[in-house]
């Protein structure tokens, strides 16, 4: 029975978050998001040529992502480049970002956006997919919404969202983590991922929380991008 | 009915209004208007326009640009403008009769030049440019600044009033591509404030009072 979390936080409550935009001066757009101890950075850069060039579609325009834990990132080092779940997390972060962007006013033209994880505790798909989308409208790109991510699970019988790390460890309870991406104002999925074992009717209840909690970070995410041209005319 | 007001700021997905067109920037679901953009919103009477705050460069027909070339063919040379796609010099669009084949004496890899957008391909904005006409010329190499586009009109100001206060204020030659690459020539102890003043207004664009900003820039370092 898991009725009080470890970190005392409602079941339905997320980590404390912070989001930044424009933190890479050499990239096209870029930001920084923050829920609790995961931090993730996004660059994105473009739309450019194509390269290598066979990837080249000619009614619309390619997202190449690249998603990377930095060694630190973790307590135990992790080994640096690409690895196979960095191919996966890269590859769900560019199909979810393809129905948020409108790829087809760019044909053959890549937009390549690079996601590194500065921290990691549970839940950096989710904190990357939000950070890649702010990055995204910071570029100046065209998009129908910005996305915004975060997880959501069973531990035990209860219904919990933004999982960390110690709590997707507690196997004795049975803890299962659903990653979850929504174009909030269109009420649409775009990422929609399960570890673990669940029955339909909990799901949906994961969905409706992680829906309200998505809705939350779309908030924080708007009011960053603002406050990065209020800023700026303040000064 | 509206959702927001006269140059309010307006992100991605943004429910504009049920009843107004909608103009650039935005686009249309179930007769609704929603912002494509990050940017702001300007509200006319039966439209609505997202201007992006910043953006790529999309080329247009008589733009002025600098560019800079990255390859040279038996035939023409292709030249980075700053936009999502390559585009082409041909080797006939000169002022004078060049060579085919010996390309590579007049404009090499790497060299920066000034020249027109004369033809833009509907569908993907790719476009051509041409150098014929007195003001267009391979550029020296010299100091290349890179801004974004969209402050571009914000730079050469009202008639080019900003950027001739910037050259008779740092006695530096300046040129400025509508792509973004503003070239800079001078003495060398003359370039860092040309260079100054082109930062501040990039980074200032915003400002009512930036053309006062820059002449102070100036009259500080006299």
């Amino acid at each position: 029975m898991y009725s009080e979390r470890l970190d005392k936080r409602a079941f339905d409550e997320l980590r404390h978050m912070e989001a930044e935009v424009g933190v890479v001066p050499n990239a096209d757009g870029s930001a920084r998001f923050k829920i609790g101890n995961t931090e993730a950075i996004a660059a994105v850069y473009g739309p450019q040529e194509v390269k290598p060039k066979h990837f080249e579609r000619a009614d619309r325009g390619i997202i190449i992502c690249k998603y990377d834990m930095i060694p630190f990132s973790v307590s135990d080092r992790i080994k640096p480049g690409i690895d196979r779940r960095d191919m996966e997390i890269s590859g769900v972060i560019t199909n979810a970002l393809s129905r948020a962007v409108m790829l087809e006013e760019f044909p053959k033209s890549m937009i390549a956006i690079n996601v590194y994880i500065t921290q990691a505790d549970a839940g950096t798909r989710c904190a990357s997919l939000t950070a890649a989308s702010m990055a995204c409208a910071d570029a100046g790109l065209p998009m129908r919404d910005l996305v915004a991510s975060v997880a959501g699970g069973k531990i035990g019988d209860s219904i919990v969202l933004d999982l960390t790390k110690d709590e997707e460890d507690l196997h004795e309870e049975g803890a299962t983590d659903v990653p979850m991406g929504f174009l909030p104002s269109k009420n649409e999925v775009v990422l929609l991922q399960l570890d673990g074992k669940i029955s339909q009717e909990d799901l949906k209840k994961i969905l409706a929380i992680g829906k309200v909690g998505a809705d939350k970070i779309y908030q924080m995410e708007k009011e960053a991008l603002k406050r990065r041209f209020l800023d700026e005319n303040k000064s | 009915m509206d959702y927001f007001k006269n140059y309010d700021v307006v992100t991605p997905g943004d429910l504009l209004s049920d009843e107004k067109h909608g103009g650039e920037g935005t686009y249309t679901e179930d007769k609704k208007i929603f912002s494509k953009y990050f940017g702001m919103l300007h509200v006319g009477d039966r439209e609505m326009m997202v201007s992006p705050l910043t953006s790529v460069y999309e080329p247009h027909e008589g733009d002025d640009i600098v560019g800079q070339v990255i390859e040279v063919s038996s035939k023409y040379w292709v030249v980075d403008i700053n936009a999502p796609y390559y585009t082409r010099l041909d080797a006939r669009d000169l002022n004078f009769r060049a060579e085919i084949n010996e390309l590579d004496r007049y404009i090499q890899r790497g060299d920066y030049i000034y020249a027109r957008v004369f033809r833009v391909y509907t569908g993907n904005h790719a476009a051509d440019i041409s150098m014929r006409g007195t003001r267009y010329a391979k550029l020296p190499s010299n100091l290349i600044v890179r801004i974004n586009p969209m402050k571009i009109p914000r730079l050469i100001g009202k008639e080019g009033a900003m950027i001739n206060a910037i050259k008779t204020g740092s006695g530096c030659d300046v040129i400025i591509g509508q792509n973004g690459i503003v070239w800079i020539d001078g003495d060398e102890d003359k370039k860092p404030l040309a260079i100054e003043a082109v930062e501040l207004v990039q980074r200032e664009y915003y400002n009512p009072n930036l053309a006062e900003k820059v002449r102070e820039l100036f009259e500080h370092v006299q």
